[in-house]
């Protein structure tokens, strides 16, 4: 066992709050909408179906860039970068998809180039931003937030100069199955997803990876003087985040089968930011969680989804997430956390001390 | 003389540990009052109570007569009681005097009169004897005046009380006077002063009473006449002080070969030209005064400031040491001087900061499982004693003693064969500085190579075979550390030649 589990502790963590939060939300939408949580299957296409299903599918590119954000934060950084990136991934795949064309014309299932350059070369070109970020940051001693503001700045504008500001339409059909696709029932994106939370997860717990992000994170000049390579960690974790926003990228232009330089992606690194903090993990830096993260992301999906469903008129979507992130991040709050772990820890001790 | 401040049966209980058990403390107006006890003996405890930073579980305090119950920092300030840390908490880029009435400026037409402000800056200051230019930023100062500019603060409040925690663990000689000056000039005014301190020539030196506490208990207060240091270390410890300083310098045979040898080392911004040899299972010691170098030859031997001339050779082998990484590859390890900064990782656990130094070594991708750092950590919260429920409390919420250990632990985890210590036993009680010092013999003993930089010669003389003595960047000598005197030392460091 990691920690003796006794309900105080439970309730001092800001994960199990992300997870209450969670459910609260689901909970008002089942009791508006008790079909809420019915998913049928599809035979036609050969997925499942229904707002739970929807939900996790629409966070995927959100879910994925957040594990690269949860340790640049853990690092004590930001990384703003990531949405452009986004956009970047999108347009190199699509001037692959469609190098042909100079103006607009009708799509076609055809790829101009291999279809292992679609899907690699847009990653390795976002694996190396974010090596650049990460170069900035560690050789550099610049700001994270200062590094990546240049590329969040200059890479929407790359991907405009990369497909000459156009905006291209593919019909490749094995490019749709990134973003459209099924495997097992489930749709695509949430299979990536899937696949990156358990890799992220598996490679900062299972090695030492994480431990030294946190370390680094916590006391840099101590890490470094315990022996942690802290510019090693810095730019692995920087281009894990520019990777990671590239497979966002494919999956996003994949959904719309086109790239979109200005639009692609706008946000995201505010939604990522925002995930990872309901998740748990201190702006500051220092003990991250892949699982709060994951919870975080799909929190702020579920919101979202939530305004869709229940018609609130569009002009209010922006004002009522801010209002449910509000409640949120109040329930998250140090005062609330210790209120409840000490009733807890109160109603321990009047059980006769029995463990929970 | 009467009691401003009267605590009586004060309780507290963490989680675990009854930190307070029915203490009584008293205070008079106008005498400084020192509160002793190790590291973890609750005098913290006892003052975070005072200042509403903890709430006691039961008890009462008294102060001039009413009972009172501080809830927070800022009321206890309100209430007349104000603290000076240890580490100076004022904000280092405003002014002098704008640290001193941040929070309650006069003003004159709706706005801050800064000459005002600025003349009665000055006024106090110069109550101290310090004539200073208030309108520069703190930190152009040292923390002597620092620490004074808080002190001006406090008693510009007009507090009752003023609690000193560890002023003087980061002052020199003549600062410390100033500060003692400063403190009988506010006793003589009639301000009641709680004086903590690890320094028991400072207590003798200044205080009036003492209370001494141990594990959370009162052990008693005494008039500063009633007991003698011997005495005082004895009720602190709870154990005879000859056992604890019953310590054996260690053995080296003449003909022990060489473990590390640097041989006209240097870098151009640092020191220019040095060399040192240790043998193995030496114990070398360091000794000068602040900046004289010491800290830096360290540095050059661990790889935090890369040599440009000279070579290093451990075992006969050159090594070159680019990165603190390379030279715990080759088993060198450090221990820097300001654990807060340099040593210990705060939000981590114990068990992760003993972990640290074997995990970077083998690199993150050959990661030890969780079950064996538990027992890695569990062993050495074992052999060094170190006061803790479990390890996986975080390495940040022990005392300064507990810290210095889980890094001593991380070294040691790491089986060196080079130890090198910085000021390792600064700022921690007596009893675990004996206990460290302990740990450094038997290490030698089972023939690592310590290398121990200490301010404190007395403790220098008492460990080391050899004494290297360090004046403005350079080695001026190196004496033998079983015939050789304070003084010794002393003249040498004076006058820059054996």
């Amino acid at each position: 066992m990691r920690k003796n589990l006794n309900l105080s502790s439970i309730m001092q963590s800001k994960v199990t709050w992300a997870v209450i939060a969670e459910m609260l939300i689901l909970l008002v939408c089942f009791a508006i909408r008790p079909d809420f949580f019915s998913i049928s299957y599809q035979p036609s296409t050969g997925m499942l179906y229904g707002s739970l299903i929807d939900i996790v599918n629409r966070s995927a590119e959100i879910t994925i860039i957040s594990m690269g954000m949860t340790l640049v934060i853990a690092l004590g950084g930001t990384d703003l970068s990531v949405g452009a990136l986004v956009a970047v991934a999108g347009a190199i795949a699509l001037k692959f998809l469609r190098w042909d064309v100079l103006e607009y014309t009708t799509p076609g299932d055809y790829s101009v180039c291999p279809y292992i350059l679609v899907l690699t070369v847009p990653l390795i070109i976002c694996a190396l931003m974010g090596l650049f970020n990460g170069f900035l940051v560690a050789k550099g001693g610049i700001q994270p937030i200062i590094a990546t503001l240049i590329l969040m700045v200059c890479g929407r504008g790359v991907a405009q100069i990369l497909t000459d500001g156009k905006q291209f339409t593919t019909g490749y059909s094995p490019f749709r199955v990134i973003g459209q696709g099924s495997f097992l029932y489930l749709p695509m994106p949430i299979i990536i997803t899937i696949v990156v939370v358990v890799a992220v997860a598996l490679f900062t717990r299972k090695t030492a990876f994480g431990a030294f992000v946190e370390s680094v994170g916590v006391n840099p000049s101590a890490s470094r003087l315990s022996g942690i390579k802290a510019d090693q960690v810095i730019l692995i974790v920087f281009l894990l985040t520019g990777l990671l926003s590239g497979i966002a990228g494919l999956i996003y232009s994949s959904r719309i089968m086109s790239n979109d330089s200005n639009n692609a992606g706008l946000n995201f690194e505010m939604d990522a930011i925002l995930a990872v903090v309901i998740g748990g993990t201190n702006m500051s830096g220092g003990k991250f969680s892949i699982i709060g993260t994951l919870v975080g992301s799909l929190i702020i999906r579920t919101i979202v989804t939530f305004v869709y469903y229940f018609g609130i008129v569009a002009e209010a979507t922006m004002a009522f997430k801010a209002l449910i992130i509000a409640v949120v991040i109040v329930l998250q709050s140090a005062p609330v956390r210790e209120y409840f772990a000490k009733r807890a820890a109160k109603r321990v001790k009047v059980s006769g001390g029995v463990q929970a | 003389m009467q009691n401003v401040l009267e605590m009586k049966g004060i309780s507290i209980e963490f989680p675990g540990v009854k930190a307070l058990d029915n203490v009584d403390f008293s205070l008079r107006a106008g005498e400084i009052h020192s509160l002793l006890g190790e590291n973890g003996a609750g005098k913290s405890t006892l003052i975070k109570c005072l200042t509403g930073v903890n709430r006691k579980d039961s008890g009462k305090i008294f102060l001039d007569g009413h009972e009172i119950n501080p809830t927070d920092p800022g009321n206890a300030i309100d209430l007349g009681i104000s603290t000076v840390f240890q580490e100076v908490n004022l904000c280092p880029n405003l002014s002098v005097a704008e640290n001193i009435f941040a929070g309650r400026q006069p003003m004159k037409h709706g706005g801050i009169n800064w000459r005002e402000i600025n003349s009665r800056a000055s006024e106090l200051m110069s109550r101290f004897h310090l004539d200073i230019d208030v309108t520069r930023p703190l930190s152009y100062y040292s923390t002597a005046i620092q620490q004074m500019t808080s002190i001006a603060r406090a008693v510009d409040i007009q507090a009752k009380i003023l609690i000193l925690d560890e002023p003087t663990s980061s002052l020199d000689e003549n600062e410390v006077q100033l500060l003692f000056d400063v403190m009988r000039d506010l006793r003589s005014q009639g301000m009641g002063i709680i004086f903590i301190t690890h320094f028991l020539d400072q207590i003798y030196a200044v205080s009036d009473r003492m209370t001494i506490l141990r594990n959370g208990h009162l052990i008693g207060t005494y008039n500063i006449d009633e007991l003698t240091k011997f005495e005082l270390v004895t009720k602190m410890v709870g154990k005879d002080m000859d056992v604890i300083f019953n310590l054996k310098r260690a053995e080296v045979a003449d003909d022990s070969e060489f473990m590390l040898k640097a041989e006209h080392i240097g870098n151009a911004s640092t020191i220019n030209d040095i060399s040192v040899s240790i043998k193995k299972g030496e114990l070398l010691g360091f000794a000068g005064l602040l900046g004289s170098g010491r800290t830096e030859t360290a540095q050059m031997l661990f790889g935090v400031n890369r040599i440009s001339h000279g070579n290093i050779t451990l075992e006969d082998h050159e090594i070159i040491l680019k990165q603190p990484f390379d030279a715990i590859k080759f088993r060198i390890a450090f221990c820097p001087e300001d654990r807060k900064r340099d040593g210990i990782i705060g939000d981590l656990s114990i068990r992760e900061n003993i972990m640290l130094a074997v995990q970077s070594r083998e690199g993150f991708m050959k990661p030890m499982s969780h079950q064996e750092q538990v027992t890695l950590a569990n062993k050495y919260i074992k052999l060094l004693g170190i006061a803790t429920p479990d390890c996986e409390k975080k390495a940040g919420e022990l005392s300064g003693g507990n810290q210095q250990k889980v890094i001593l632990a991380r070294w040691m985890a790491a089986e060196p064969k080079v130890l090198i210590l910085d000021e390792p036993t600064r700022g921690i009680d007596i009893g675990a500085k004996a206990e460290i010092q302990r740990l450094m013999l038997e290490m030698c003993g089972s023939g690592v190579s310590v290398i121990f930089i200490s301010s404190e010669l007395d403790e220098i003389i008492r460990c080391s075979n050899r004494i290297v003595i360090m004046r403005d960047r350079a080695k001026v000598a190196e004496v033998d550390g079983a015939n050789c005197t304070q003084n010794d030392i002393l003249k040498i460091i004076a006058e820059g030649a054996a």
